[in-house]
């Protein structure tokens, strides 16, 4: 007797691998953008696992070799010494990055062919509040080597807690465990990185696929044509699963080349916390958010009631992104369909929808390049020309020459 | 006990009795999340009479005097210290300060107020973001934060004259006894960036 068929006259395998196990996966290089991301939070649950091993959330000031530094930043310096210790600690760095872009990309996948709409609001919603975690996520692991150039970026975070009117303060000191710097401030983001917000994650994560296997994915267009009404696609069990590990090995060795090349965040170059503060710029995904805060005028403040106000801190940090955020959400509640989406919706049937997209994505370059508003001498009226200019100008172009090459209306006809 | 009085509705409200007690109970154990600040001798507040010490550097650890401080720049970071205890305040990232010394006639009239022989002090905490205030622009003859590019004015009263802060570095009064720099009093405004209620707000 085979050990599945033990298994199988004890749990019924058969059943379940008729039912789950044969499940149809829609074909499109696009749809693996989703799978990037899980990969790479494996992967930095996996790399994470091992720091946790090592490290020591403290910011106590120990002797170590003659020196005198803070306990995280010495069992970071311990990490880096053990074999392997920089390339896990590096490939968890560039596995957060990588996890950041391809949540974006997936997003604006799901964005630009339309898979928002009636029935798959609730994973939309799923995974922006997916999106907000895995950033903030990102954020809180900033602190953890305790070095300048880490505690002077958490310091910015707390500033931009801070400034929202009335709350902000009590939210980043509970967040920070005091007025960051404190010695109570590593213990609490420590957990929060490593155990709540990853719990979070997971069980946001389970949500999502969940939810995709029960409303099934779009189905790419050709299907449509292949086999009208039905799913098309391949079964999970081999097919799906084999094209899934062998990406997912694939990712690993292209993460592990990438770290073991460029070893990430070199804690021993920025050197432990001083007086001397490092220039910092934050990691890409935050540059957008540094560049407009580099060009709001310190004049930008609205007094409110009780001496509390508006800043440009509030402004730049919150408000702009709390804004995005909130189009986001209300998206599917303005731009939706009566009856269930099978097939995803082609950009170019969409000009408007594909156009504002490209907009917005110009408007976040632009606001990234003020980020390097010193670097490249421009001055705050320019940037703000730019800024408000360029995006609307690629929403334009990108509207006139898509309703000149796919001509005007007829598009409700190619809808399915 | 009523006809009406059923298993059901009995089990109902001692669910519901349990876990409306359960969650208000738990209420008392998230107030422990509460961040609790503790004043120890090394995070109290600069006060009058305290000296000071330089914070960083080849000089670090002496007693700050006049001499050490170049004329025109640029400043010298320094933690407050206990003159009795000898305790150097740097517990708390707030009491960092910046001095430095100038001729008093540089100064306009109401910063010069807080200095003498020349000799000021103001506080290192960015007001924008918190950041520490660590380069100095020779050219300018003003401090700036490398976070978001802030630049204050020593000469007047660390006025911001460009980048993003919303307020000038608080300033320190300062005496100088005996070559050594003293405080005259602590910070004259709330230091760092001013919580959203005026005053600085938040658990501790």
């Amino acid at each position: 007797m085979s050990a599945y068929e033990w298994l199988n006259e004890r749990l019924d395998l058969d059943r379940l691998n008729k039912k789950f196990m044969r499940k149809a996966f829609p074909v499109h290089h696009s749809f693996f953008l989703g799978e990037i991301t899980l990969f790479a939070f494996i992967t930095l649950v996996l790399t994470g696992l091992f720091l946790t091993f090592n490290f020591e959330p403290s910011a106590r000031i120990i002797k170590v070799a003659g020196r005198e530094l803070p306990a995280a930043y010495a069992s970071v310096l311990y990490i880096d010494s053990l074999p392997f210790g920089k390339v896990i600690r590096s490939v968890h760095h560039w596995s957060a990055h990588i996890m950041v872009a391809a949540a974006f990309l997936h997003l604006l996948r799901i964005l630009l062919s339309g898979a928002y709409k009636k029935p798959r609001e609730i994973n939309w919603f799923l995974g922006l509040a997916l999106l907000g975690v895995v950033v903030f996520t990102a954020f809180t692991g900033y602190s953890l080597p305790y070095d300048a150039f880490s505690v002077t970026a958490t310091q910015i975070g707390y500033g931009i807690g801070a400034s929202i009117p009335y709350i902000g303060e009590w939210i980043a000191q509970l967040i920070f465990g005091g007025e960051f710097p404190t010695l109570h401030s590593l213990p609490r983001l420590y957990s929060l990185h490593v155990l709540w917000l990853p719990l979070t994650l997971m069980a946001l994560i389970g949500l999502h696929m969940l939810i995709m296997i029960k409303q099934k994915h779009t189905q790419p267009r050709y299907a449509k044509a292949v086999a009208p009404g039905k799913i098309l696609g391949v079964p999970m069990m081999p097919m799906q699963v084999s094209v899934m590990t062998l990406l997912f090995l694939l990712y690993l060795g292209v993460l592990f080349i990438l770290g073991g090349s460029i070893i990430a965040h070199p804690i021993e170059a920025y050197g432990p916390p001083s007086t001397s503060t490092p220039a910092v710029k934050p990691d890409w995904y935050f540059l957008w958010i540094y560049g407009i805060l580099q060009i709001i005028p310190n004049t930008w403040v609205i007094p409110l009631p009780g001496g509390a106000e508006i800043n440009p801190e509030f402004i730049g940090g919150v408000l702009v992104p709390g804004i995005l955020g909130l189009v986001a959400v209300i998206l599917p509640f303005v731009d939706n369909r009566k009856t269930k989406m099978r097939y995803v919706e082609l950009p170019s049937r969409h000009p408007m929808r594909t156009s504002v997209t490209v907009g917005i994505l110009v408007f976040f370059l632009v606001a990234t390049l003020a980020g390097w508003k010193q670097e490249l001498g421009l001055s705050n009226a320019t940037l703000w020309t730019m800024l408000i200019s360029f995006p609307l100008l690629a929403w334009w172009v990108t509207y006139v020459i898509m309703r000149a090459i796919w001509g005007r209306g007829g598009y409700e006809d190619l809808e399915a | 006990m009523s006809e009406k009085t059923t298993r059901r509705a009995v089990i109902r409200a001692s669910l519901g009795a349990g876990l409306g007690l359960a969650g208000l109970s738990a209420l008392f154990v998230a107030g422990g999340l509460k961040p609790k600040k503790e004043v120890t001798p090394e995070s109290e507040p600069p006060k009058k009479g305290d000296l000071f010490v330089v914070a960083e550097g080849p000089n670090k650890g002496k007693v700050v005097t006049v001499d050490l401080l170049p004329l025109g720049g640029p400043f010298v970071h320094a933690w407050p210290m206990d003159p009795k205890t000898k305790v150097v305040k740097n517990g708390e990232r707030n009491n960092l300060a910046m001095l430095i010394r100038f001729n008093p006639d540089d100064y306009d009239e109401e910063t010069r107020r807080y200095t003498d022989q020349g000799v000021a002090a103001f506080s290192a905490i960015c007001t924008h973001l918190g950041c520490t205030v660590s380069e100095w622009l020779a050219d300018k003859k003003a401090f700036m934060c490398p976070c978001h590019k802030g630049i204050y004015d020593p000469r007047h009263g660390a006025q911001v004259i460009g980048g993003p802060p919303p307020r000038p570095l608080p300033m320190l009064p300062v005496k100088v006894e005996g070559g050594k720099v003293v405080a005259d009093g602590g910070f004259l405004s709330p230091v760092g960036p001013v919580g959203t209620l005026g005053v600085k707000g938040g658990w501790v």
